[in-house]
């Protein structure tokens, strides 16, 4: 109060500061208004006509209003404190280095978007060792990778460099991120904003690759569903992922997604658009209307790089999803670290048979990006159009699955492609064939094969080096990535020496951090120290190489005898007359279980039981590991990186 | 006997005048005036008046010291809100100013106290070093918030002395030198000029007449002082805190990020608590690129005069 008086001693009210503090505030010095320039030209007169515009002292106020000018003082220093807003000098952070405030660009504090509670909680499933942390920042395991950021810099070093070769054309890296950055302000003008979970469906093409960089670029987060899943399967991860957005085809050959997913009943609870590519769809946004962009993006969408970028879905659409939320930073990190060990370069042009939907298809993306190699799309695919894409855009990587080399090697197409410019196969996807990689490893004649072992929950987490031999490389997926560390264990979690057969057990940089909303399945996950239990069996040899030999619950257990049949299918995949091979077990009143064998018969005609029996004897296979029933199959149920769905068979066969 | 005792006093106040502006000058001062007391009494408000500090004031000296250096134009804006270092260094020449004039000329002599009224709130000076400069004719208003700017100097820090020698007065610039021409072109096509488009709260707007030169000026000081005013928020911080719903929500009103920077300018001392944000000055033409308006530019003309 003015000199120490009260309201009470000036007769100041709450109304009278109702009544008086507009007015107060407009006379008062807090909007000035000048003509002309009087002062200067002495213009005194003038001066006195204008005075009130200049802005009046509280005596001259007072004596305008019939007030004391105590009471101007009291009520214009209470509307001051009042409205003064005193975080607005928050804006001065983001200028300087050359930027300037612009009115057009600029979203006040209290306008800026911020995470909404499906994307806070997201977030908030994110939870890490505080000690395993602070080693992955001290060793340089994680960083600040960024897809923007990285793709940013490749625009910048090598705007002209080739990113994406497509049957639809090339996309520069200057290109690229245009797209990009358009699509983003596209996504940003529905509302999509930090956390959002972005559902996309779509083949390996360009504008899948535009999508994820625009994702990625607002801070929103990319949740794949596979190209064969249908409306049951997309209505239940999109609800699991509370996906704001489902990026789709209008049609396929045989399926309307975009259609199907307006569908959808129940709606899944937080979806909002179906952006469709392709032709117009009622009710979905086209993805050229989307990509059009249009406004700017707000600073505070730059994505941080300890935030989730990706959901992915490990298996199954059951009610219980498995959905894995990963970090830039464990995601990132893993790749940027692999492009060294993989010795890739910018100069190298990367095919992947995998689908960019699933992890495998990803981790060449962003390999390639890390050092700004060219990614060359097959958009679905197939065993002649993977070797016409080899023979005419000459690729330097490949990155495909056994499966995929089984279907080239069935068909002929192994044998006729021209492998020469390949310098490196990164097969993954389930344990290599030995012979398998022996036939591929031969048939590059300035290549090299290596394994690589992976899931969507590890990543990239053990893969042989392109200098070492297809002896090791053709049985062992490798050593641990850097930033991994692996263990094999007993049943009881204990672990076991080289050389023994266990549960592959991983812990690290690349790890995610847990099942988003499922704790049962975390429960499971875990080891009580903290390790990831892979579920797979394997074996580690003295040099540190990791040989997968089976997954846990593939093992046939015959009236208390179990086994890994996983030998016994490497044996039985090199038969002449099995293209590929699998054991599963069928229930048996007696035994418990038995070991049935399913096969895809190579040529015309199958080979009876008995025969297989006789070619696996030849082989020191033990009576009591011999399969006792044979189920020939036209072709087995895959996973999208064409993995064999055991479950599926096994489904089959109760059918039959 | 009369006119030439008229035209020694003349002649002793314009002796006195070139001492008192050459001391000035020696001590670090760009440019230095007299303004017309009288017209500034026709301005001033009472209780602003320099009578109303020196009651037998006879004249106001103003000194002009130069602003930024070229340097911290270029630093990110919130650094820059801590760079009004050279206000002091006017001070300094006003204060020692002072002094000189009662020693050489036994007159008193006081320097203009450059803070805010305590009677008056916490935005009303005591009075008026920007008038006084401008009456001086070393600086005229701008469209930047009245900002006074120099056609050679640009943007400059003002300090004032009033004493009760007599001291011959100057007038006013001749021209205003804002708008630059390039701000007059730049409102024509966009109705802003760059101070008016890159202030980051949007205080300032106005008018440029058909020659060219300034219509009406437009600023709202409020917004203006939420960029940078702090001290204002220290009340603010602690009634927010006494109002929190609990202990938890309190010690977050106390100390978070913003609030814990003033608890920690507060107890080392800082001075970097009234600083503004300059935005406008920082895309200024004059102030920036004016002849003389930089340490640089000045050694610069500085050697080209050497050479001839």
């Amino acid at each position: 109060m003015p000199r120490g008086l009260t309201f009470a001693q000036i007769g100041i009210t709450e109304s009278m500061i109702e009544t008086w503090a507009d007015t107060i505030w407009n006379m008062s010095n807090n909007v000035q208004v000048r003509r002309g320039d009087p002062i200067r030209k002495h213009e005194f007169d003038r001066i006195d006509a204008e005075r009130s515009d200049l802005g009046m002292s509280d005596g001259q106020i007072a004596a305008v209003l019939g007030l004391t000018r105590d009471q101007v003082m009291a009520i214009r220093s209470l509307t001051e404190a009042r409205r003064f807003n005193r975080r607005s000098y928050f804006e001065l952070y983001e200028l300087g280095r050359g930027r300037r405030f612009n009115p057009a660009r600029h979203v006040p504090l209290e306008a800026r978007g911020g995470f909404r509670p499906d994307a806070l909680a997201l977030r908030g499933a994110l939870k890490f060792d505080a000690r395993q942390v602070t080693r992955f920042i001290d060793n340089g395991w994680w960083t600040n990778d960024t897809l923007p950021g990285w793709l940013s810099k490749r625009a910048q070093e090598m705007p002209d460099r080739v990113a994406v070769s497509s049957p639809a054309g090339d996309l520069r890296y200057a290109e690229l991120r245009a797209c990009a950055e358009r699509f983003a302000e596209g996504l940003h003008a529905l509302g999509i904003g930090r956390g959002d979970v972005v559902a996309v469906q779509l083949p390996n093409v360009a504008e899948f690759l535009v999508t994820y960089l625009a994702i990625a670029r607002i801070g929103a987060v990319m949740s794949t569903v596979h190209m064969p899943y249908r409306a049951a399967e997309i209505g239940s991860l999109l609800s699991h992922a509370r996906a704001r957005a489902f990026v789709c085809l209008s049609r396929t050959k045989d399926y309307e997604p975009a259609v199907a997913a307006l569908a959808l009943d129940p709606r899944p609870p937080a979806l909002e658009y179906v952006i469709a590519l392709g032709e117009p769809v009622s009710g979905a946004r086209a993805f050229s209307d989307v990509s059009a962009g249009g406004g700017t993006l707000p600073v505070e969408l730059a994505p941080a790089p300890a935030d989730p970028f990706l959901l992915l879905f490990t298996s199954g659409t059951s009610a219980s999803p498995k959905a894995v939320p990963l970090t830039s930073q464990a995601t990132l990190g893993n790749a940027r670290m692999g492009g060294a060990e993989h010795c890739l370069t910018a100069d190298d042009i990367v095919l992947s048979a995998a689908p960019l939907t699933h992890l495998f298809g990803l981790y060449s993306f962003h390999l390639a990006t890390s050092v700004g190699a060219a990614n060359l799309l097959l958009p679905v695919f197939a065993p002649s159009d993977f070797a016409k894409s080899i023979a005419t855009s000459r690729p330097t990587v490949l990155f495909a699955g056994p499966a995929h080399f089984a279907a080239m090697l069935k068909t002929g197409l192994l044998d006729s492609t021209d492998l020469s410019s390949v310098r490196l196969v990164i097969c993954s996807g389930s344990a290599c064939p030995p012979e398998l990689a022996r036939a591929v490893a031969a048939k590059l004649p300035n290549g090299k094969f290596s394994q690589l072992w992976g899931m969507t929950e590890t990543q990239a987490g053990l893969y042989t080096r392109p200098g070492d031999s297809i002896d090791l490389a053709a049985v062992s997926a490798g050593r641990p990535s850097p930033g991994t560390e692996v263990r094999i264990t007993d049943p009881d979690g204990s672990p076991l020496p080289a050389g023994e057969e266990g549960e592959l057990q991983v812990r690290g940089s690349l790890m995610f951090p847990g099942y988003y909303d499922n704790d049962k399945a975390n429960a499971q996950a875990f080891a009580e120290d903290g390790w990831f239990r892979s579920g797979d069996l394997a074996l580690l040899d003295p040099e540190g190489n990791v040989r997968i030999t089976g997954r846990i619950k593939d093992v046939i257990n015959r009236g208390g005898v179990k086994y890994n049949p996983r030998d016994i299918e490497d044996l039985l995949d090199a038969h002449p007359q099995v293209l590929q091979a699998a054991i599963v077990p069928v229930p048996d009143p007696v035994l418990g279980e038995r070991a049935c064998c399913v096969i895809v018969v190579r040529g015309d005609s199958a080979p009876t039981l008995d025969a297989l029996c006789a070619w696996l004897l030849e082989r020191g296979i033990a009576r009591t590991k011999l399969p006792e029933r044979l189920e020939v199959v036209a072709e087995m149920p895959l996973t999208p990186t064409r993995k064999i769905i055991k479950g599926r068979l096994l489904e089959a066969i109760a059918r039959n | 006997m009369s006119e030439k005792r008229d035209e020694t006093a003349l002649a002793n106040a314009e002796a006195a005048k070139t001492k008192i502006l050459e001391y000035c000058r020696r001590k670090g001062a760009l440019a230095v005036g007299v303004a017309d007391l009288e017209a500034i009494n026709l301005v001033a408000p009472p209780g602003h008046r320099p009578g109303d500090i020196l009651p037998n004031v006879r004249s106001v000296i103003s000194i002009g010291v130069g602003g930024q250096t070229q340097g911290a134009w270029s630093v990110p804006s919130k650094a820059f809100a801590y760079f009004g270092s050279t206000e002091g260094r006017g001070y300094s020449v006003a204060y020692g100013c002072s002094f000189f004039i009662e020693n050489a000329f036994r007159a008193r002599s006081v320097y203009c106290p450059p803070d805010m009224d305590p009677d008056g709130g916490a935005r009303i000076p005591l009075q008026s070093l920007k008038l006084h400069a401008e009456l001086a004719g070393i600086g005229a208003r701008s469209l930047a918030g009245d900002i006074l700017l120099h056609p050679e100097f640009g943007y400059m820090y003002y300090a004032s002395v009033f004493t009760e020698l007599w001291l011959p007065p100057d007038q006013p610039l001749e021209t205003n030198p804002c708008p630059a021409p390039s701000c007059v072109d730049m409102h024509r096509k966009t109705g802003q000029t760059p101070c008016m488009t890159f202030c980051p709260v949007q205080c300032l707007s106005g008018d440029i007449d058909e020659n060219g030169q300034q219509a009406e000026m437009r600023y709202e000081m409020s917004k203006c002082a939420e960029m940078s005013q702090q001290y204002e928020a220290m009340p603010q911080m602690l009634g927010e805190a006494i109002g929190a719903r609990d202990a938890e929500a309190r010690e977050r009103k106390l100390l978070d990020p913003d609030n814990a920077l003033l608890w920690y300018k507060m107890s080392v001392g800082s001075g970097g608590l009234l600083a503004q944000c300059f935005e406008c000055m920082r895309v200024c033409p004059i102030a920036t690129r004016a002849p003389l308006a930089d340490p640089i530019r000045r050694a610069n003309a500085a050697d080209a005069k050497a050479q001839g």
